[in-house]
């Protein structure tokens, strides 16, 4: 039993370790064969001035003439020993530049995907309980309607509410010029693309948690459960919403890429300084080292969430592995009358 | 005495356009320690019939007109928190498939220990792991403290419609409601659960209303029988009085349908036609246009339950002074299949 267990999660490890080399490939490859200048992200607009030796000087000095394949390959070699290179842009080292920002992506993504789960679960137990009734109907049609709002569009239109026309909150950046350490002045930069973040998300999941749960409240244990006393609110919180955890779980896990890739797209809005925004510059602009980095980064969350998942939801669902016990089973519990 | 009586009860499920009249103008009475069968075929509303006895029509459902008698206190317009302390210690109810009867994630052990703590919240653990053990023992699980543990998923299907017996038997109901309890199940696990609804009866004297409509099954286990057609009962009657002496043409037709009538014949006995929507009622006897007994007032008006014996109704114009006389197209001695 104990060693089924190593080679169980040596074979998630191993799965882990396949995709994040198949992803550093792809990447490494995508991003070089896109029709982006980096020597722009390093030189700016001085490119445009110079000559065809200049450029390829710099090339050369930026180690961009090599092969493919033998760049990758140096790549990979620096990356073991922790080596990621500089940023084109920033002339930085890419961890350097990317640990300043990483903490408020952290916030916004984190936070944000805390209170979209809480709120989606919340949301849908409610709908759900309250099956058709005028409660039910409301959450559904405005989640329907908010949800089909496109993120950029639903962050310029609060930008135009809250900071333009009200001066209340402000409309881009972190925090204000000189109050670095304040907090209250951070929460009140997070407060617009937090909203945005939750309501994108939130009631697509709460619809999902409120049909799951719809679909379990209608089994036929619920009925059994029923006739012989026990307690309604007791069969949804006790069991019903214990089994579509699994559910939700893997929900929670693969969702993660969508409220990032989300978290993007606010940031760039609001200009908010987190590697999102890092993400859409270094691709715009040919910012190889950065952009690899961000998407190790992001795809081994991404993977890792995945994964999880998966054995999050062996561990709720016994059925799951039940492949292992009933073979064992079957021979000393089967029907034995 | 009378443990439920039902009169004249009267059920209505769905709106304002499509309203299901699946139970009309229903009476009967279980004694305490019988089993009566109902039986009927698909859709004419015997599982409606039971669910509004214990409480648990759909949502859209309600009942129209009669009362229900348990122990001879009116329960008809028991609240939902009345009705909780009837489930489990006055009656209880198993449903057809026992596959999906139980919660799939939690252990058999908890499933039954959660229903016996429903009505007896001061137990102790110990009390209740005895009392568990005991109900599994009583509906034949062997080896109760082993299987106790194990997961709906490891046990066959006559395996799980025993726990799901243990867990309605948990309170000691007087009334146990059987909803086609072995027709997901095969010949040979059939004929031991009903042995065992039978064994229990007899142990517990626990009065069982057995829904059917396999009339193999009722002949074996009940002491009386009511025939359901389109929401009303047309004949009820001690076993010996529907089984040797049927009145209604309706039960004429089930039973030359049995195989064993037919025996020696090129093909199987069927009654023509299909039965009504419960949606559009026809005027007059529902069963008329498939009666080849019916006569003109069978078109017009419903027939009243004429009484035979004592025990013995049915409810045909057949049995009215004025009718003629029609032999029962069943031989003796034929219909003990």
């Amino acid at each position: 039993m104990k060693t089924n267990k190593v080679v169980y999660y040596l074979k998630k490890l191993l799965i882990f370790l396949v995709s994040i080399l198949a992803l550093s490939i792809l990447v490494f490859f995508i991003s070089r064969m896109t029709p982006t200048d980096p020597l722009q992200s390093y030189y700016g607009e001085r490119t445009e001035k110079m000559s065809v030796e200049e450029k390829d000087r710099a090339r050369e000095r930026l180690g961009l003439n090599d092969p493919i394949v033998i760049q990758y390959g140096k790549w990979v070699q620096n990356a073991f020993h922790g080596e990621f290179g500089i940023s084109f842009k920033y002339k930085q080292d890419v961890k350097i530049v990317i640990g300043k920002r990483i903490g408020n992506t952290l916030v916004l993504g984190g936070v944000g995907f805390i209170l979209t789960f809480v709120g989606a679960i919340l949301l849908g137990v409610l709908c759900a309980t309250h099956e058709n009734s005028l409660l039910d109907r409301a959450i559904s049609t405005i989640g329907t309607i908010t949800s089909c709002i496109p993120e950029f569009w639903f962050s310029l239109l609060l930008i135009f509410v809250f900071s333009v026309i009200w001066h209340v909150l402000p409309s881009s950046g972190a925090y204000s010029v000189g109050k670095e350490g304040d907090l209250l002045d951070r929460i009140r930069h997070l407060i617009m693309p937090m909203i945005v973040v939750i309501f994108e998300h939130l009631w697509y999941y709460a619809y999902m948690v409120r049909n799951k749960l719809l679909e379990e409240v209608r089994s036929d244990y619920v009925s059994l459960f029923k006739s012989v006393g026990i307690n309604r609110r007791r069969i949804v919180f006790g069991h019903c919403l214990k089994n579509i955890m699994p559910t939700i779980v893997s929900i929670m896990a693969i969702s993660v890429p969508h409220i990032i890739g989300g978290t993007y797209i606010v940031e760039s809005v609001f200009s908010y300084p987190g590697i999102g925004m890092l993400s859409y510059e270094s691709a715009r602009y040919g910012d190889y080292n950065m952009l690899m980095v961000l998407c190790m980064m992001t795809g081994i969350v991404i993977i890792f969430c995945n994964i999880l998942g998966q054995i999050i939801n062996e561990k709720i669902d016994p059925r799951i592995k039940a492949n292992e016990i009933t073979e064992r089973s079957e021979v000393s519990y089967g029907d034995g009358q | 005495m009378e443990l439920l009586k039902v009169e004249n009860l009267s059920v209505e499920i769905g709106g304002q356009k499509d309203k299901v009249k699946p139970v009309r103008d229903v009476s009967f009475s279980l004694h305490k320690g019988e089993v009566l069968a109902i039986v009927g075929e698909s859709g004419c509303g015997k599982s409606m019939l039971c669910k509004s006895v214990i409480g648990l029509l759909p949502k859209s459902g309600k009942i129209t007109a009669g009362s229900i008698y348990a122990a001879g206190t009116d329960i008809t317009h028991y609240t939902e928190r009345q009705m909780e302390k009837l489930r489990g210690s006055f009656f209880s109810m198993i449903f057809q498939d026992p596959l999906t009867a139980l919660d799939p994630t939690c252990t058999i052990g908890s499933q039954i220990a959660e229903a016996i703590r429903v009505h007896h919240k001061d137990m102790t653990k110990a009390e209740v792991n005895a009392r568990v053990l005991d109900l599994m023992h009583l509906v034949g699980i062997e080896e109760p403290q082993e299987r106790k543990n194990l997961y709906p998923y490891n046990f066959s299907g006559g395996m799980r419609q025993r726990s799901v017996m243990a867990i309605a038997l948990a309170s000691n109901p007087r009334v146990l409601l059987a909803d086609e309890p072995t027709t997901a199940l095969d010949v040979t696990i059939q004929a031991q659960i009903l042995d065992l609804l039978r064994m229990i009866q007899e142990e517990l004297d626990t009065a069982t209303i057995l829904v059917s409509h396999d009339l193999g099954v009722v002949a074996r286990v009940a002491d009386r029988v009511a025939i359901m057609y389109a929401g009303k009962i047309v004949e009820i009657g001690t076993a010996k009085e529907v089984f040797y002496d049927p009145r209604h043409p309706y039960t004429w037709g089930l039973m030359q349908s049995l195989p064993g009538f037919s025996r020696g014949k090129d093909r199987l006995h069927t009654i023509p036609g299909m039965p009504p929507s419960l949606v559009h009622l026809p005027k007059g006897d529902a069963f008329a246009a498939r009666n080849e007994y019916a006569l003109g007032i069978d078109y017009e008006q419903e027939p009243p339950m004429f009484q035979i014996t004592k025990t013995h109704y049915a409810a045909t114009w057949l049995l009215d002074k004025r009718a003629p006389k029609i032999e029962c197209p069943i031989k003796r001695g034929r219909n003990d299949e």
